[in-house]
C-alpha cells in the first residue's frame, strides 16, 4: 500500500524525526519497503477518520479555542517566531532592528501559536503512532524522485511562508478560523488558496499522479 | 455573556498546548499528514480537504451562532477578537500564492508540522521553507514599495454581514445559515465528483464517502440551523426593543470619545441653536426632524452611532434604526450629560473609600477636558501609601 516506503538517501538531515524511530512497533522497523508491513500493522495506515466527522471534530476544537482563549488556531505564526529565534543565532540584535521581526518577537499572540503548535507536534505525533502511521518517509507520487520531491516541497514552503506573512495567518488562522468567524478578507483568501491550487495542479501532475 | 474566557498568560499557554494537541491529533487522523491525500483535492479524486475544512468552519460558526443565541457570548466580541483585519489585495495575492505553494510542497503551513511530527521529510522541508519565506516577507514587507502593497485595501475587521448590508445583531445567523445551506450543497457535490472520478483516484489517496456518519453531519448542521432559524425569529420581538433600549452610560461615551473617536459617531438631536451653544466635543447637530436627511440607511457602519436627545430617548427615530452598525442613545440625555460631565463634582469626604476618590478623579478629569476647567484636588487619603495622594492633581489635566 505504502508508495515509497523508505528508501532515502543517506545524505539527508534525519535529526528532528529521529526519536521516533525506536518507538516504530517492531513489524515497521524491519520493512524495507515490501507490501507485506502495511497488512502486519494493527492499524492500517491508510484509514482515515470520515471527514465529516473530522470536520465536526475539527470545528469544536476550532469553537473551544474561540471561547476560551478569544483566538483561533493558527500555524505560520509559530514559524516566524522559529525563525527569528534562528535568526537571533546568526544575527544577533538584527531581529530588533527589524520592525516586524520585533513586533511578533514581542507578541503574545505569538507565543500562543508557538505552544499551540508544540501540542500539534504531540497530537500528531501521537496520533500517527497511533495509527501506524509514523514512519520516517517521503511522501510522493510515483513518477518523481526523492531529490526533487524535496526540492518542490522546500520551495513550495517558502512561497507559502511569503504568503501566509502577506495575508496574515495561513490555511489555518486567515482560512479556517477567519472564515469561521465570517471575515471578509479570510473568505477572499480561502476562494484565492482553491483558484491558486487548482491553476497549477496540471504543472504538478508529475508529482503526484 | 460568558465567554471568551481568556485565562491568564501562564494558564493560557497550558490551554495551547492542549488545544493543539487535538489540532494536531485531528488533522493527522484526517489523513492531513500526507502529502498526497492533500493534493488530491486539486485533482478532484478525493475532496477530504475541502470536506474538512468546511465541516469544521460550518461546526465552529454555527457553535458560535447557538452560544450567541443561548446568551452566552456575542458572535461579532468574539470574531473581533479572534479575526485578523482584511487587507484585501495582499489577502487576494497571498492566497494565490499560498495555493501554489500548497500544490508544490503537498502542504500547507499547519499540515507540513504534522507530517514533520509522523516523520515524514517532505514534511520538514515544507516547514524549513515556510521559515525562510516568512522571515523573507518580514524583512521586506515595510520597506518603501512593498508597505504599499502589504497594507494594501486595509479595511479594517470587516465581515461578511457588513458586505451585504444586514443588520449587526440578526447579520451573522444569516449569512452563517446561508453557509451551512451552501456548504452542504457542496458536500453533495463533492461526493458526486469522487464518484465519478472513483476510477482515477490513487490508492494512497481514496476518497471516504459520507456514509452514515455523513448523514448524521449533516443532519445535526440542519438541526443547529432550526435552532438558530428559531432563535432569530422568537427574539425578534424583543431585538426590536432592545434597539430601541441601548443606551450608553456617561462614563463610557466619554472614554470613546477621548480614546476612540474615530470608532463613534454622536449626533445631537437638540435645536440647532442648543446644540451650537454647547455639545459633546465632535458631534454633529442634527435635529430629530431631519435625521432623515443623513441617508444612515447606507451609511458606514464601523462607526456606533450615538443619539443625544435633550433627555433619554423613548423611541429610536426610524431613520437612525435603519443604520446598518450598533445605535446608541445616550443615557439621560444632554441634561444627564450635562450634569455628569460639565458641572464640577463635588470633591469626597476625607477616607473616603478609593473607589470614591478614583470616581472622582475620573468625573473631575472629563470636566476638566471638556470645559478646560481644573477641579480641586481629591483629599488625602489617609491610609494610602505616602507617594499616594500626592499624585492626585486635575485627573488629565494634573
Amino acid at each position: 500500500m505504502e508508495r515509497t516506503p523508505l528508501p532515502i538517501t543517506p545524505a539527508l538531515p534525519t535529526a528532528p524525526v529521529e526519536p521516533s524511530r525506536s518507538l516504530l512497533p517492531a513489524p515497521g522497523r524491519e520493512d524495507r519497503g515490501q507490501e507485506s508491513y502495511a497488512g502486519a500493522r494493527v492499524a492500517d495506515p491508510n484509514k482515515f477518520w470520515n471527514p465529516y466527522l473530522a470536520g465536526v471534530a475539527l470545528g469544536l476544537v476550532l469553537l473551544t479555542s474561540f471561547l476560551v482563549m478569544g483566538n483561533g488556531l493558527g500555524a505560520s505564526g509559530a514559524s516566524l517566531r522559529a525563525g527569528i529565534a534562528a535568526l537571533d543565532v546568526i544575527a544577533p540584535g538584527h531581529v530588533a532592528k527589524t520592525a516586524p521581526l520585533a513586533r511578533a518577537a514581542e507578541s503574545e499572540h505569538v507565543a500562543w501559536l508557538v505552544f499551540e503548535i508544540l501540542g500539534v507536534l504531540l497530537g500528531g505525533f501521537v496520533a500517527a503512532y497511533t495509527s501506524g502511521r509514523l514512519k520516517k518517509e517521503i511522501l510522493k507520487g510515483p513518477r518523481i524522485g526523492n531529490g526533487a520531491r524535496l526540492a518542490l516541497a522546500l520551495s513550495g514552503g517558502v512561497l507559502m511562508g511569503i504568503a501566509a506573512k502577506m495575508t496574515r495567518g495561513c490555511t489555518s488562522g486567515q482560512a479556517l478560523s477567519g472564515g469561521a468567524l465570517l471575515s471578509v478578507g479570510s473568505w477572499a483568501f480561502m476562494f484565492s488558496v482553491f483558484g491558486g491550487g487548482y491553476a497549477l495542479a496540471w504543472f504538478m501532475r508529475r508529482e503526484w499522479r | 455573556m460568558t465567554f471568551p474566557i481568556l485565562p491568564a498568560h501562564e494558564l493560557g499557554l497550558v490551554v495551547a498546548v492542549l488545544i493543539g494537541f487535538a489540532f494536531g491529533f485531528v488533522l493527522e487522523r484526517a489523513g492531513f499528514g500526507r502529502a498526497p491525500k492533500l493534493a488530491a483535492q486539486f485533482y478532484g479524486t478525493d475532496m477530504t480537504v475541502f470536506k474538512v475544512m468546511f465541516g469544521a468552519i460550518v461546526t465552529a460558526m454555527l457553535g458560535l451562532v447557538l452560544a450567541s443565541t443561548l446568551g452566552l457570548t456575542s458572535f461579532k466580541t468574539v470574531a473581533d477578537h479572534a479575526a485578523s483585519a482584511t487587507f484585501l489585495l495582499p489577502m487576494v495575492a497571498g492566497g494565490f500564492l499560498l495555493g501554489a505553494g500548497f500544490i508544490m510542497s503537498g502542504y500547507c503551513p499547519g499540515t507540513s508540522f504534522v507530517a514533520m511530527a509522523s516523520g515524514k521529510l517532505d514534511g520538514l522541508y515544507t516547514v524549513l521553507g515556510v521559515i525562510v519565506g516568512q522571515v523573507a516577507w518580514a524583512e521586506l514587507e515595510w520597506r518603501p514599495g512593498f508597505a504599499a502593497f502589504h497594507n494594501a485595501g486595509n479595511l479594517g475587521n470587516y465581515y461578511l454581514w457588513e458586505l451585504f448590508h444586514l443588520p449587526a445583531q440578526a447579520g451573522p445567523v444569516i449569512v452563517a445559515l446561508a453557509v451551512t445551506v451552501m456548504a452542504v450543497g457542496c458536500f453533495l457535490g463533492a461526493e458526486k465528483l469522487e464518484k465519478v472520478l472513483a476510477g482515477r483516484a490513487d490508492p494512497v489517496a481514496r476518497a471516504t464517502p459520507a456514509g452514515r456518519p455523513g448523514r448524521l453531519v449533516f443532519a445535526g448542521f440542519a438541526a443547529v440551523v432550526l435552532v438558530g432559524l428559531a432563535g432569530l425569529a422568537i427574539p425578534t420581538g424583543s431585538q426590536a426593543r432592545t434597539r430601541e433600549a441601548a443606551s450608553i452610560g456617561q462614563v463610557d461615551l466619554a472614554r470613546r470619545v477621548f480614546d476612540q473617536p474615530w470608532k463613534v459617531r454622536v449626533i445631537d438631536l437638540r435645536s440647532v441653536e442648543a446644540c451650537a451653544a454647547k455639545r459633546i466635543p465632535g458631534s454633529e447637530c442634527v435635529p430629530a426632524e431631519k435625521l432623515g436627511t443623513l441617508g444612515l440607511a447606507d451609511a458606514d457602519p464601523s462607526r456606533d452611532l450615538v443619539l443625544v436627545a435633550t433627555e433619554d430617548l423613548r423611541e429610536l427615530p426610524a431613520a437612525a434604526a435603519a443604520y446598518p452598525g450598533r445605535v446608541y442613545a445616550l443615557q439621560g440625555g444632554w441634561k444627564g450629560w450635562e450634569a455628569f460631565a460639565l458641572a464640577a463634582p463635588s470633591p469626597p469626604a476625607p477616607g473616603a473609600p478609593a473607589p470614591e476618590i478614583d470616581q472622582y478623579r475620573l468625573r473631575a478629569g472629563i470636566r476638566a477636558a471638556m470645559t478646560g476647567m481644573k477641579a480641586a484636588p481629591p483629599p488625602p487619603m489617609p491610609t494610602a501609601a505616602p507617594a499616594g495622594p500626592r499624585k492626585a492633581g486635575g485627573g488629565c489635566s494634573g
